[in-house]
């Protein structure tokens, strides 16, 4: 048989005002309903990935971090690590970690997670007898938790319960006239139902501060984008590197982008023509007011993704003009892409294809199908990189050195 | 057969072709899905690079998406070639700065 990308989900005439998902304590509600197993530190990643691999429908979050990290840095780690055992996705949560982690110890993450009132267990290694005692403890507090999550029913909900995560990568031509516009359109319907989107990416705003302003429901929040653009100038200044001399870049321009601004606004389509509410630091919670957040992250696709995930975004649409593997292992990631040769080199991991706009195809008809997508995704429909086990992009961002 | 350009706003003065083009060889116009009317390139253009649609006058902004991506640094025609050799941005020109 030969190799089907098909164009994704299946275009209904009347936009789904709801989804199905588990209903959580503080009134978020998830798309998914796993255990996650949570690293506090590189030390523990080990025994997470243990007991993940033990019980089913579970799923571990590891990464480099969590020791020898300072001030504003280790701060930020765990912030993240928070923000992923808050997120509604998660519907049990076990951290663990090796001994005692300054600044990032598994009861202090543990005693944050708790406040959302989902069950969450703190699991230290050393406290807990060692590796392999300590394996045996989370995975039998694990599979009691799992007994009664598995136990538990989607619910009908309103799309104002969605927090939509907008991400694009591999940009090129096609993004701004093609993936990005059928975004677009998905947020700007998203918002008009009450719910909320979270758009990111510093990088790609550089040239579009003045569109993302005048979006902004109060001056100030425009302000801070302005900040935002500029800090993140200076940080790569000091590197020893002038990000404004270099943009657009050499494969932009060959690519057709003349100036900043034209990258930048091909970009920003992802946000449609939405309110912007919040303007908010690398992986902080989003608040409830409907409209449209923005999230100071780098360009780096994982790490920007991951803070999307610790905002608290159920659903994310990753819009890629080369196509891409990139999943977020508890966030749902939606990949899109406009570009023909991509939708083939990359129809593996591509869950839409919208490449139909280039036939002439009103962008709502692609952005409907997108839309639908993110419905049924939201639902209990698995991503094809989901599928694939593809848990590529969590990836925590620092702002400090290691000591 | 004439290449497909791509308009995005009603108010853009440039279009995207979707495919390269010839100096001299005909570009279709559409807009949301619908087709117009053809348009002589007076140059080559590459692979999704831009055409003029509406006449530009040096220092007047070229719109795309319904805004402005630059400024015309020089008297641009319908059909010429748009790029960095006769827009420049308004934030600033990367190879200058």
């Amino acid at each position: 048989m030969a190799r089907r990308n098909g164009r994704g989900a299946s275009s209904s005439k009347r936009l789904r005002k709801t989804w199905w998902g588990y209903p959580r304590e503080n009134g978020d509600v998830g798309a998914r309903n796993y255990l996650l197993l949570l690293s506090g530190t590189l030390y523990a990643n080990s025994t997470c990935e243990r007991v993940a691999r033990t019980l089913r429908h579970s799923v571990a979050l590891t990464h480099p971090l969590g020791r020898c990290q300072i001030g504003p840095d280790i701060q930020r780690t765990f912030e993240t690590l928070v923000g992923h055992g808050q997120n509604a996705n998660a519907g049990a949560v076990i951290v663990i970690d090796h001994h005692r982690e300054e600044g990032c110890t598994a009861d202090e993450i543990a005693h944050e997670i708790a406040k959302t009132g989902k069950r969450v267990e703190a699991i230290n290694i050393r406290e807990d007898g060692g590796a392999i005692d300590a394996t045996a403890k989370a995975t039998r507090i694990g599979m009691e938790m799992l007994r009664e999550l598995t136990n538990e029913r989607r619910q009908e909900v309103s799309v104002s319960k969605l927090l939509l995560g907008l991400n694009c990568g591999t940009s090129d031509t096609t993004s701004g006239l093609s993936h990005n516009k059928a975004t677009g359109w998905v947020t700007d319907q998203v918002v008009k139902l009450g719910g909320r989107a979270l758009l990111a990416e510093t990088t790609e705003m550089m040239g579009g501060e003045d569109v993302l302003a005048a979006k902004c429901v109060r001056p100030a929040l425009g302000k801070r984008i302005w900040k935002m653009v500029e800090e993140m100038e200076e940080r790569i200044l000091a590197c020893g590197v002038d990000l404004r001399g270099s943009q657009p870049t050499g494969d932009n321009m060959e690519g057709g982008l003349t100036t900043i601004e034209e990258k930048s606004l091909g970009a920003i389509q992802k946000a449609g023509s939405a309110p912007i509410v919040d303007v908010i630091p690398w992986a902080k919670r989003a608040n409830r007011r409907s409209g449209l957040h923005v999230m100071d992250t780098p360009g780096h696709g994982g790490e920007s993704i991951t803070g999307i995930a610790a905002g608290g975004s159920q659903v994310l649409i990753f819009s890629t003009g080369g196509g891409h593997t990139i999943n977020h292992p508890l966030m749902s990631t939606i990949r899109i892409t406009g570009n023909p040769l991509s939708a083939r080199l990359q129809a593996d991991t591509t869950d839409v294809d919208v490449t139909d706009i280039f036939e002439g195809a009103p962008i709502e008809v692609a952005g409907r199908r997108v839309y639908d997508e993110v419905i049924e995704v939201a639902s209990g429909k698995m991503t094809k990189a989901e599928i694939l086990h593809e848990d590529n992009a969590f990836a925590i961002n620092r702002n400090g050195p290691s000591v | 057969m004439p290449v497909t350009a791509m308009i995005i706003e009603e108010r853009d003065n440039v279009a995207t072709c979707l495919e390269k083009v010839a100096k001299g060889g005909s570009v279709r116009l559409m807009l949301n899905g619908k087709m117009g009317k053809t348009l002589k390139a007076n140059q080559a253009i590459p692979y999704i690079h831009k055409i003029c649609i509406k006449p530009l006058k040096k220092g007047e902004h070229c719109m795309k998406y319904g805004l402005s991506i630059g400024v015309a640094s020089k008297d641009i025609k319908v059909g010429d070639y748009i790029h960095v050799h006769n827009i420049e941005s308004a934030r600033g020109r990367g190879d200058l700065a």
